[in-house]
């Protein structure tokens, strides 16, 4: 589903690569947790998983698309098979939790119709139910991350991007947050989390691929976050 | 493509940057009335021009007894021979269409007519002091000069006028005033392509949150684009109303009233409606090319 195969990324103004000959294999239906302290390389992966950025060296696919190859015309198109969800979880905070959901699939021209039968759906599976027309700042952190959940997953995509979900959440509002993703895990979608947070890798025991200044020092089936943090 | 979304987030954007909004609206409006005027001038010339060129002549006036021109001191006013052989000159010009003989009386009553209301002047004046003239039409008259200078000093000819140099002043100023309009129209036209970069660019700053969003979930570019290019097009086109109604009232008010005095030429309002369009097109295209260009810039797709 992604595969790295000897990627480097050096940024422009900064002569320590960013990702140093990276290799890597994330399959179908798979949870990786991505972990390494701050600066490791973690968002800059998740970046050129989107084309967002581009590599020096290496080559990506994504979804079985080589991404070098990938027009810039055909870059929308790969999005909207890659669900997205970040720290800050970017809500519009104009559009209220259903508006918010039907946004991602308003923009990609999908009938209307369709997302009065399907954005409740998700609303209902990230545990949202009846808090449809709250708007986010009427929600606590930990919902706001849902809506963004529920967003990232309204259009069914294969993977499923996590940039640090719990960043700004308390840990006991975490594990609800964990469950979603794995529940939306659970529908064949492959996740891809990068993290700080120990217990959650710990309590998961997923696959944990460790970046340290850019290299995978540790890719371990069913792992732990480590003893060194 | 769902157009109510667009066009509820070009209204959003439009009612946000309101001021910047009018500021392009007006600038977009004069620029584009200037251009239409200076395009109804250039129509208007032509047709002035075309109506003209019939009517012009060139006059080779002849000595009278007692001339006050040098060429005809000494002579006792023209005489047959020389009238005949000066009509056999100019007939056999090429570029001579026509020649016609005015004679005193007739110069006289035309000199009456046109002075209908000047007693003053019509009792001082006696038909034996009007001048015998040839009047000579051309077929181009943009080629009078070969037949001035041959004529000038001919024998018998007291002074040779060309009505075309005098109209020609005249059309003159009408081109300078149709330079000046078009180049304010020009710069007009750039200060709002600046206008309206920076109203995209605000736009696309306010709502840099819906593009992020609209990008990471895989919008198409031009779905992302088309909001900021439509508040281009909706500003380049209210500008362009402004203008058609600019135009209209300078067709009434302006062209209509000195073309009254000028030449029965009056501006159609077909081609009112040709330069309404061609201007409103020109402003929309510009609206659409410097939103694209801002976007480029300023929208990272």
């Amino acid at each position: 589903m992604i595969h790295f195969d000897n990627v480097t990324k050096v940024y422009a103004n900064q002569n320590r690569p960013a990702l140093d000959h990276v290799s890597v294999d994330v399959d179908k239906g798979e949870f990786v947790f991505l972990v390494g302290p701050s600066g490791s390389g973690k968002s800059t992966f998740l970046r050129l998983v989107l084309k967002e950025e581009r590599p020096n060296s290496g080559a990506i696919h994504v979804a079985g698309k080589d991404l070098a190859r990938l027009s810039n015309f055909k870059i929308p198109h790969l999005r909207r098979r890659i669900g997205c969800v970040f720290q800050d979880f970017r809500l519009l905070p104009n559009k209220n939790v259903y508006e918010n959901v039907a946004f991602a699939l308003e923009v990609i021209g999908k009938p209307r119709r369709f997302i009065r039968k399907v954005v409740p759906e998700v609303v209902e599976l990230v545990g949202l139910e009846g808090k449809a027309h709250r708007m986010p700042d009427e929600l606590s952190g930990g919902e706001q991350q849902r809506v963004a959940m529920a967003r990232a997953f309204v259009n069914r995509p294969m993977i499923l991007l996590a940039d640090e979900p719990t960043g700004n959440i308390d840990p006991a509002t975490s594990i609800g947050i964990m469950k979603v993703l794995d529940r939306i895990n659970r529908t064949g979608t492959t996740v891809v989390m990068a993290t700080h947070d120990a217990a959650i890798v710990d309590s998961m025991r997923k696959r944990v691929v460790e970046l340290e200044d850019g290299k995978i020092v540790r890719d371990q089936s069913r792992g732990v976050y480590g003893q060194a943090y | 493509m769902r157009a109510n979304f667009i066009f509820s987030e070009v209204w959003i954007g439009l009612r946000r940057n309101l001021t910047m909004t009018i500021a392009v609206i007006v600038t977009v409006a004069i620029g584009m009335a200037l251009l239409g005027v200076g395009l109804m001038i250039n129509s208007q010339i032509s047709g002035m021009k075309d109506h003209w060129s019939d009517k012009v002549e060139v006059s080779v006036f002849l000595c009278k007894k007692n001339d006050a021109f040098p060429q005809c001191k000494g002579s006792g006013g023209v005489n047959a021979q020389e009238q005949a052989a000066l009509k056999t000159q100019i007939e056999s010009m090429p570029q001579v269409e026509r020649v016609e003989f005015e004679d005193a009386a007739k110069a006289y009553a035309n000199f009456r007519a046109q002075n209908a209301g000047n007693t003053v002047m019509l009792s001082a004046i006696q038909v034996g002091d009007m001048p015998e003239s040839f009047r000579v039409k051309l077929k181009d008259p943009d080629t009078y000069g070969a037949v001035i200078d041959s004529l000038k000093g001919a024998a018998g000819v007291s002074n040779v006028v060309n009505q075309k140099a005098i109209l020609e002043n005249f059309f003159g100023l009408l081109e300078s005033l149709r330079w000046a309009a078009l180049v304010i129209a020009v710069i007009l036209v750039f200060a709002a392509a600046l206008l309206i970069g920076n109203t995209v660019r605000l736009s696309a700053y306010n709502r840099r949150r819906e593009t992020g969003i609209m990008r990471l979930v895989g919008a198409s570019n031009l779905y992302i684009q088309l909001p900021f290019v439509m508040e281009g097009v909706i500003a380049g086109l209210l500008g362009g109303v402004v203008a058609a109604l600019l135009l209209i009232i300078s067709k009434v008010f302006l062209f209509d009233k000195v073309q009254a005095y000028l030449a029965n030429t009056p501006l159609t309002w077909e081609t009112v409606a040709t330069v309404i369009t061609l201007t409103m097109v020109i402003g929309v295209v510009i609206c659409v090319l410097a939103s694209f260009i801002t976007l480029r810039r300023y929208l990272r797709v």
